[in-house]
């Protein structure tokens, strides 16, 4: 396709798009370079990486460097931090938002339904840090404190996953199939488990993408809620690392690595869904 | 409407009873852990409390003292820079991007679509960790980089300097969320019909008239979309310029924000009243831009309708 618009295209117009292409790869590698340095110093000594020009390609010292993280704290640890709160969240976020998009794109003339709806988009609007403090205080006064509760029990209520679900049931499910659902005696939550979330799986997988990867990079949160080192979880664990330990920079650079690795990895197997949750924002 | 399931009372109540049970959870748990909060934040903006015994009123005290304050003062410029340098920069990038990607990639579209995205998968917190160690003062990559050039090692501080702090946290910012407004952007550049520009085309029209007359008109919707969400984004800003300056706002409050401060009154000087004063203010700001917006919104429509 792109080869007959170039075929059409006058040599002006050919030079200027092959021009437009050269700078934004060159503009490409700047985005990415960060992330390659990180994974080059990850490998290489404390020497070799202040030295000018700084190493290009990987070096052989990364069992040195892992040790030294390990000095600190055991490796693994923010990671499975990490898990804890990521996993259980999406399962709880995803079944939730879906329930309750369901039912609002579907029972359109209940009473309240407008309100609720209404109430939902708002939320969209609520700055999370109007209600940073108060929910600090109250984790404090029901004992959750320092523990992964107020990550995950409180998260899955989310305006943003439910204004989804909302939008992705209406535009997928089509409304003659509620009907003949009611007729084979599916009523309404069972027509939800067994004929309403096969046809959105797409969707949940989504959503399930998009708060994996957005609670792994949560900071805020966790830096006020988990007091105890232990529980740090990994973008945590990497500033404090990254301050106590900071002239290792070899060091710090592996475990930046380490956090990354499990989000690269599910971006590379998944990435038509995280973008597909990226977008569903904006439409409509 | 044709309804081909009956409509007797009994099946009435078994729908609404299951509309409510389908949204039950989520506005259960919306209401203890969300608005219920923000009820005893709004109480608490009134209030002098740290956290122990049980809380003063006190009128509008902690507004009055938050405004009085040179390093709210300060928050509030610091933040209002960063939000609107990191929302104008990264929006434009974001936009000019989008085209070329959408319109004039000779070779390579997918790679394009997808690299910008990249910086997404890491955390603003790590991002800043990363940016940290190429910026520090002593063997940084960017010192060694400039000593190189000038041929004197440099060991310039600029975490420490008032002057690059804020560039430096615009520059994350850039870095780290451009793909997002890309993704924005491609998918409403997508849903303008190709017909549109091949007839243009045809006509005779420009590229740079088929820009402006055509597509950023279009576009903008997602442009509105955008502006919002980084403004969301930026006046709550906290996680770049924290990590950043290591939670202490670098030199003088250089780069201390309004979340920042927040932060600060709140959990380490445990004033509670104060801090949700401010996030009081903050909220107001949000709503305040957004019906700005909105009114600007209808304006340009109204304008084209004329």
């Amino acid at each position: 396709m792109s080869k007959g618009i170039l075929g059409r295209m006058s040599n002006r117009e050919k030079r200027f798009n092959i021009g437009v292409t050269v700078a934004l790869g060159l503009l490409s590698l700047f985005f990415l370079l960060p992330i390659y340095l990180t994974a080059v110093f990850a490998t290489r000594t404390l020497n070799e990486v202040f030295q000018f020009p700084p190493p290009l390609w990987f070096g052989d010292n990364i069992v040195q460097n892992y040790a030294n993280i390990a000095n600190v704290f055991p490796p693994f640890r923010p990671i499975l931090n990490s898990l804890a709160v990521a996993l259980p969240k999406t399962v709880g976020l995803v079944l939730v938002s879906s329930l309750a998009g369901y039912g609002l794109s579907r029972y359109t003339r209940a009473p309240g339904h407008k309100t609720l709806l209404v109430v939902t988009f708002a939320t969209l609007f609520f700055p999370p840090s109007l209600a940073l403090i108060p929910f600090f205080l109250q984790m404090n006064a029901i004992g959750w404190l320092n523990t992964f509760w107020p990550l995950i029990v409180p998260a899955v209520a989310s305006g943003f996953g439910v204004v989804w679900m909302y939008t992705y049931v209406g535009s997928t499910v089509p409304r003659e199939l509620y009907e003949a659902a009611e007729m084979d005696g599916a009523g309404g939550i069972a027509a939800f488990f067994f004929v309403v979330v096969p046809i959105i799986r797409p969707g949940l997988a989504a959503l399930a993408v998009w708060t994996l990867i957005s609670t792994w990079n949560d900071f805020q949160l966790p830096l006020v809620v988990l007091g105890d080192g232990t529980k740090f979880t990994v973008p945590l664990a990497l500033t404090t690392l990254s301050t106590t330990h900071y002239s290792d920079m070899p060091a710090v650079m592996l475990a930046t690595l380490m956090g990354l690795v499990p989000v690269f990895v599910l971006f590379a197997l998944l990435s038509r869904q995280f973008i597909a949750g990226l977008t569903s924002g904006s439409v409509k | 409407m044709v309804e081909t399931v009956s409509r007797t009372p009994a099946s009435q109540w078994r729908r609404n009873s299951a509309f409510y049970i389908s949204v039950l959870p989520f506005f259960t748990i919306f209401l203890a852990f969300s608005v219920f909060p923000v009820v005893f934040s709004f109480y608490l903006g009134f209030s002098r409390w740290d956290g122990f015994g049980s809380p003063v009123f006190i009128g509008f005290q902690n507004y009055v003292r938050a405004l009085h304050d040179p390093v709210f003062q300060k928050a509030v410029a610091n933040t209002i820079y960063l939000w609107f340098w990191s929302t104008l920069l990264t929006i434009s990038l974001a936009l000019v991007l989008s085209v070329a990607i959408n319109e004039y990639v000779a070779a390579g579209k997918t790679y394009f679509r997808m690299v910008f995205l990249v910086p997404l998968l890491v955390a603003p917190a790590i991002a800043a960790v990363v940016l940290r160690l190429f910026f520090s003062a002593n063997g940084g990559l960017v010192n060694l980089l400039t000593g190189a050039m000038t041929g004197t090692p440099s060991y310039f501080d600029w975490l420490g300097s008032e002057v690059w702090i804020k560039p430096l946290v615009v520059l994350l910012v850039i870095w780290r969320w451009t793909g997002w407004y890309i993704i924005i952007f491609l998918a409403g550049l997508q849903s303008i019909s190709r017909d549109i520009y091949e007839a243009a085309r045809m006509d005779g029209v420009g590229r740079w008239a088929i820009l402006s007359r055509i597509t950023l008109p279009l576009l903008m919707p997602s442009i509105a979309f955008a502006v919002i969400t980084a403004t969301l984004g930026g006046l709550q800003m906290f996680d770049e310029p924290f990590v950043l300056t290591q939670g202490l706002g670098g030199t003088n409050n250089s780069a201390t924000t309004v979340g920042m401060y927040l932060y600060a009154t709140a959990f380490t000087q445990l004033n509670f009243g104060l801090g949700s004063a401010v996030s009081w203010y903050i909220f107001a700001a949000v709503v305040v831009l957004t019906l700005v917006y909105r009114s600007l919104m209808r304006r340009t429509k109204a304008g084209e309708g004329a």
